[in-house]
């Protein structure tokens, strides 16, 4: 499990307990990561959320075309695996989680417990905090480094 | 904003290449995804239609190492040029924290790039976001073609480049600034993050 | 009114009984259900097919053969619940009044009559 903040450690690690679900992602309804159970490699990750963000945010659009409100949750039930994409309001604004799940839990029960777990997160959420800035002044020498060595120059 | 994750220093940039129909952001995608070892990328995630013309979204994943001890990563996003498919630029915009505009420089594109970029501020004013607050670069793409069918730099800048941000040449299906214009975009979307940079 | 319906209906009837719910026994889901009242059905629907699910496997372990009847008993009532077929559960849930010998009865001729 990582997660970008520690206060989600807590509800997530209850949510996969009693879901037993096989991968979670949980974004920010643009896609950024916020926190992960279960994937092995972190450029996975990013591509499961930037598809994850994009379904829900395609089908809040196919909604609104429609007039209905938006979207609570969608299913997918695989032969061997089952995906829940839900989004939910959170004092951040709106995230999305993504939960795969096995025969050994149950669309059901991830539903269930997905619920308590985004009451859990939409209340412990504490407020942004404001940092400072991250990056050394004259990053850039690094940066270029970085990406001279990645384009092989 | 860049999510930035303090814990495991890491830091996630979005950055969505924008412009007009065929002007080269998927071409400039898998330029970026042929040259990036695979260890260092993810799979690049292409929605397209029968005929390759990008239908939601590209996206690919690059971890650029490691910068001011932070593990930096960028999200490389494309919209799909074509005017009719609007809603879903909206989508893939949200929460950009840099745009590479990616024009076409035959002088035939010029009103295609002129109404896209016009696109870029409507959709970026919507979401609450002043373009000029937005990290850019220009990228004028195609410059391989002949020279009486394409414009030149300047001649592009002059129309497109208000603001006089970085522009950058390229010939994207050959690799030709391709790889200074993302280390042009990674500067100033990095930027905001850096001591004495602007608040990000 | 459905076959399944009726089934429910008569299950919420007996004695002591809350409510009564037919439930997709491998997703968990709410298939039909039966005055539900105080209780939560899509959580009693989720456990009470994934507690089927464990106690199948069980049973299978422990050489029983497949559960017929699952009678869960708390402190201030029980839950039942009967196999039918192999997607679908009949599930009640009644309080310490409950004549259980009446619900086990309704609940395993709802089942035969669903499955």
């Amino acid at each position: 499990m990582r997660v970008l903040e520690g206060w989600v450690s807590g509800p997530l690690s209850r949510f996969l307990d009693e879901s037993a679900a096989r991968l979670v992602l949980l974004m920010t309804s643009s896609g950024q990561v916020v926190a992960q159970h279960g994937f092995t490699r972190s450029v996975d990750v990013m591509s499961a959320a930037a598809l994850g963000a994009g379904i829900m945010a395609s089908t809040g659009e196919l909604a609104h075309l429609m007039g209905s409100p938006r979207f609570g949750a969608l299913v997918h039930q695989g032969t061997e695996q089952g995906l829940l994409l839900s989004g939910f309001d959170t004092p951040r604004g709106r995230w999305i989680g993504l939960v795969a799940f096995g025969p050994e839990s149950s669309v059901g029960i991830v539903q269930l417990f997905f619920q308590q777990f985004t009451d859990e997160i939409a209340a412990a959420t504490p407020p942004e905090e404001q940092r400072g800035p991250v990056l050394a002044e004259n990053f850039e020498h690094e940066l270029n480094a970085s990406l001279r060595a990645l384009f092989g120059r | 904003m860049s999510l930035v994750n303090f814990t495991a220093r890491e830091i996630t940039c979005k950055i969505v290449y924008y412009g007009p129909g065929r002007s080269g952001k998927t071409t400039n995608l898998q330029y970026v995804f042929g040259r990036v070892p695979e260890t260092r990328r993810g799979r690049m995630v292409s929605l397209a239609t029968h005929g390759d013309r990008t239908l939601f979204f590209d996206f690919l994943p690059i971890e650029l190492g490691s910068i001011s001890g932070f593990t930096t990563r960028f999200q490389l996003y494309t919209v799909p040029g074509q005017s009719y498919y609007n809603a879903t630029r909206k989508l893939v915009l949200q929460g950009a924290d840099g745009v590479v505009f990616v024009a076409d420089s035959q002088a035939r594109r010029f009103d295609d790039n002129i109404e896209s970029l016009q696109n870029l501020q409507e959709n970026l004013l919507e979401q609450g976001v002043d373009v000029r607050q937005m990290p850019i670069v220009f990228q004028y793409n195609k410059q391989d073609l002949p020279r009486d069918l394409v414009l030149a730099r300047a001649d592009l800048d002059e129309a497109l480049n208000f603001r006089g941000v970085e522009s950058f040449a390229a010939d994207a299906l050959h690799g030709s600034g391709v790889f200074e214009t993302l280390k042009g975009i990674s500067e100033l979307v990095l930027r905001k993050l850096a001591v004495g940079g602007p608040a990000a | 009114m459905s076959g399944a319906e009726h089934a429910l209906r008569r299950i919420s009837a007996v004695r002591g009984v809350r409510g009564a719910m037919l439930v997709s026994a491998p997703d968990g889901l709410v298939v039909s259900e039966s005055s539900m009242e105080d209780v939560d059905g899509r959580a009693i629907a989720a456990l009470a097919a994934s507690l089927a699910g464990r106690l199948r496997r069980a049973a299978g372990g422990a050489g029983l053969g497949r559960p017929t009847v699952i009678q869960l008993r708390g402190e201030t009532g029980t839950l039942l619940a009967v196999p039918a077929g192999e997607e679908l559960l009949v599930v009640a849930v009644g309080d310490r009044e409950t004549n259980l010998g009446l619900a086990r009865l309704e609940l395993l001729e709802a089942a035969r009559g669903i499955a």
